[in-house]
C-alpha cells in the first residue's frame, strides 16, 4: 500500500470528482419532454378514479374475460398470454421462437381519449371502424368500447398482417360481449 | 412516491460495475440484454416506433400507468429495488456504478466479507420470491402466481432472462459452487420462521411475501425455491455454465481473482445491482408495451 499519493493518483482522484459531481448535476435535471406529463398524470389518475366511482365513467371490465376472444390455435404460431391486467390483455405472435407481433384487447373505460381516433377513421376491419398508428400499429373499435389492436414486433410483419390478424380476433364475440353490458 | 418511471429508466446507468457484469453474462443469454439508455430510446426499441408524437403519447401513457398504485408496476420495482440493495451495499457501490472506469477487486478485499452460505441461500430465496411477486404485479396474474410464473419462464427473454443468469451465476454457482441448488435446498428446506425474521433482507420485503404470517411466508419462498430449482439445474447443464467459465467471463470486464470465488461473490454483490437494474428495465417494457396497445 502507497502512502504518499502520486501525480497520477491525484489527477485520477480528481476526474473522479469532476465526473461524479457533473452525475449529480445531470441527476437532478428534469427531462421536459416527459416532467409535464408526470405532474398531469397524477390528477388524471384521480379524476379518473371519481368518475369512475361516481358512475360518469364505466368501470373497465376485467382483462381475464377478454381471453376468450383472442385466436389461439394459429398452424405455425406459438400464441402466448403476456399481460392481463383490469381493462386489458395482451397476446403474445410468435413464429419458430421470434417475435412477430402482439394482440391486445384494451377497455378505453380505462383512457378514454383512445376512442377519440376512432370518429375520423375511413376504413373498417369486420364492419368496425380501423386506424392505423404510427408505423407499426393498426387499431380497430368494437362497440365504442373495446380497442383491438395489432403491433407489429418485425419488419416482415406488415400492416396487411396486422389486418389479417385483426380479423382472426373473435370481434363478432366481442360485440357480441359488449351488448351483454 | 418513488420516482417516474422515465427518470427510474433514465437514470440507468450506461457503464459501471453493474453493466460490466451483465456484459459477462452475454454469452451465457447471447443478444438477450442490452445497455438501453434512456427512455425515448427503450420506447423506440421496445416498439420499433420511430413517429415522434406516438413515442410522446406512448410514455405519457406509460408514465401514467406506472404513477397509478393500483396498476402494481411500482410495486414490482420497489420489490427489485429492495430485494437488491438489502445485500449491505457499501456507499463505494454507488460510486462503483457511476464513474465509467473499472473497479478494482483488490482494493475493495479489505472491505468485503462473503456471506455465510445459509445467507446467501436466504437472501437467494427471497429474490426468487420477489420475482415471482413482481412478475405477477407486472403482468397481472391472480393469485400466488407461482404456477404460472413457471409457465411463463419457459418465455422470459431480453433483461428478465439476463436477470436469471445472474441471479444463477452471480448469487448460486460463484458463492455456492456447481451444487449450489443442492446447498440451497438444505438450507433453505431446514429453515425456521425466526432465521426469516432475524433477517434483514426478510424484514425489508415482507410486507410483499404472501402467506399471511411468517409461518405462510416461509412456505411461499420454500415453494418458490423448489418451482425454480428444476428450471434453473436444467439452465446450468444445458448451457455448461461453471464457476470458473463465468469468472473467466466476468475477467473480460472487471478486475477479479478466480481463487477467491466467495470474495469474488461478495465483490459483486457489493459494488453491483443487477436485479434492481434489470427488473426496472423489464417493468419499463412491459409498462410500453401495453401504453402503445392502449393509446
Amino acid at each position: 500500500m502507497k502512502f504518499f499519493p502520486s501525480f497520477l493518483d491525484v489527477r485520477r482522484a480528481l476526474l473522479v470528482a469532476v465526473l461524479l459531481s457533473a452525475s449529480l448535476v445531470a441527476c437532478k435535471k428534469e427531462d421536459p419532454r416527459w416532467s409535464e406529463a408526470d405532474k398531469k398524470s397524477k390528477e388524471a389518475i384521480e379524476a379518473k378514479k371519481e368518475a369512475q366511482e361516481s358512475g360518469a365513467l364505466p368501470k373497465p371490465e376485467e382483462g381475464g374475460s377478454f381471453n376468450k376472444f383472442f385466436p389461439k390455435d394459429v398452424a405455425g404460431f406459438d400464441i402466448t398470454a403476456s399481460q392481463e391486467k383490469t381493462g386489458f390483455a395482451e397476446y403474445k405472435l410468435k413464429k419458430d421462437g421470434k417475435d412477430l407481433a402482439m394482440i391486445a384487447i384494451s377497455d378505453v373505460a380505462n383512457n378514454p381519449q383512445a376512442a377519440d381516433k376512432f370518429k375520423t377513421a375511413t376504413k373498417k376491419i369486420g364492419g368496425f371502424p380501423a386506424v392505423d398508428q404510427g408505423s407499426t400499429a393498426t387499431a380497430l373499435l368494437v362497440g365504442g368500447r373495446y380497442q383491438v389492436k395489432v403491433l407489429s414486433r418485425a419488419p416482415e410483419f406488415t400492416k396487411a398482417d396486422r389486418e389479417a390478424w385483426l380479423s382472426k380476433v373473435n370481434l363478432a364475440g366481442l360485440a357480441a360481449f359488449q351488448a351483454t353490458k | 412516491m418513488s420516482k417516474p418511471i422515465f427518470e427510474l429508466v433514465n437514470e440507468l446507468p450506461t457503464s459501471g460495475a453493474t453493466v460490466m457484469s451483465l456484459k459477462a453474462l452475454d454469452y451465457v443469454v447471447p443478444g438477450e440484454w442490452q445497455n438501453i439508455s434512456g427512455f425515448e430510446n427503450m420506447i423506440t426499441l421496445v416498439t420499433g416506433e420511430s413517429d415522434q408524437s406516438m413515442i410522446q403519447q406512448i410514455g405519457e401513457r406509460a408514465i401514467t400507468l406506472y404513477n397509478d398504485p393500483a396498476e402494481g408496476y411500482q410495486r414490482a420495482v420497489w420489490l427489485y429495488q429492495t430485494a437488491s440493495s438489502v445485500g449491505g451495499k457499501l456507499g463505494a457501490a454507488a460510486l462503483a456504478n457511476k464513474i465509467g472506469e473499472s473497479v478494482s477487486f483488490l482494493s475493495f478485499l479489505e472491505k468485503i466479507t462473503p456471506k455465510a452460505d445459509k445467507a446467501q441461500a436466504i437472501d437467494f430465496g427471497i429474490k426468487v420470491s420477489a420475482e415471482i411477486i413482481a412478475y405477477a404485479k407486472t403482468n397481472g396474474i391472480p393469485g400466488d402466481g407461482v404456477a404460472e410464473f413457471m409457465g411463463a419462464v419457459g418465455d422470459y427473454g431480453k433483461e428478465s432472462i439476463m436477470r436469471l443468469a445472474a441471479l444463477t451465476c452471480f448469487d448460486g454457482l460463484i458463492p455456492l459452487g456447481p451444487d449450489f441448488l443442492q446447498k440451497m435446498e438444505q438450507f433453505i428446506g431446514g429453515l425456521a420462521p425466526a432465521d426469516l425474521t432475524s433477517h434483514p433482507a426478510f424484514t425489508a420485503v415482507a410486507s410483499a411475501i404472501p402467506g399471511g404470517g411468517v409461518d405462510g411466508q416461509l412456505g411461499f419462498i420454500q415453494q418458490g425455491f423448489n418451482s425454480i430449482k428444476g428450471w434453473m439445474g436444467n439452465f446450468v447443464s444445458s448451457k455448461g455454465l461453471t464457476p470458473q467459465g463465468v469468472v473467466g467471463s466476468l475477467k473480460n470486464f472487471i478486475d477479479v481473482s478466480d481463487d477467491k470465488l466467495d470474495y469474488v461473490a461478495a465483490f459483486l454483490d457489493t459494488t453491483t445491482n443487477y436485479f434492481d437494474y434489470t427488473g426496472t428495465q423489464t417493468v419499463a417494457r412491459r409498462l410500453i408495451e401495453r401504453a402503445v396497445a392502449e393509446i
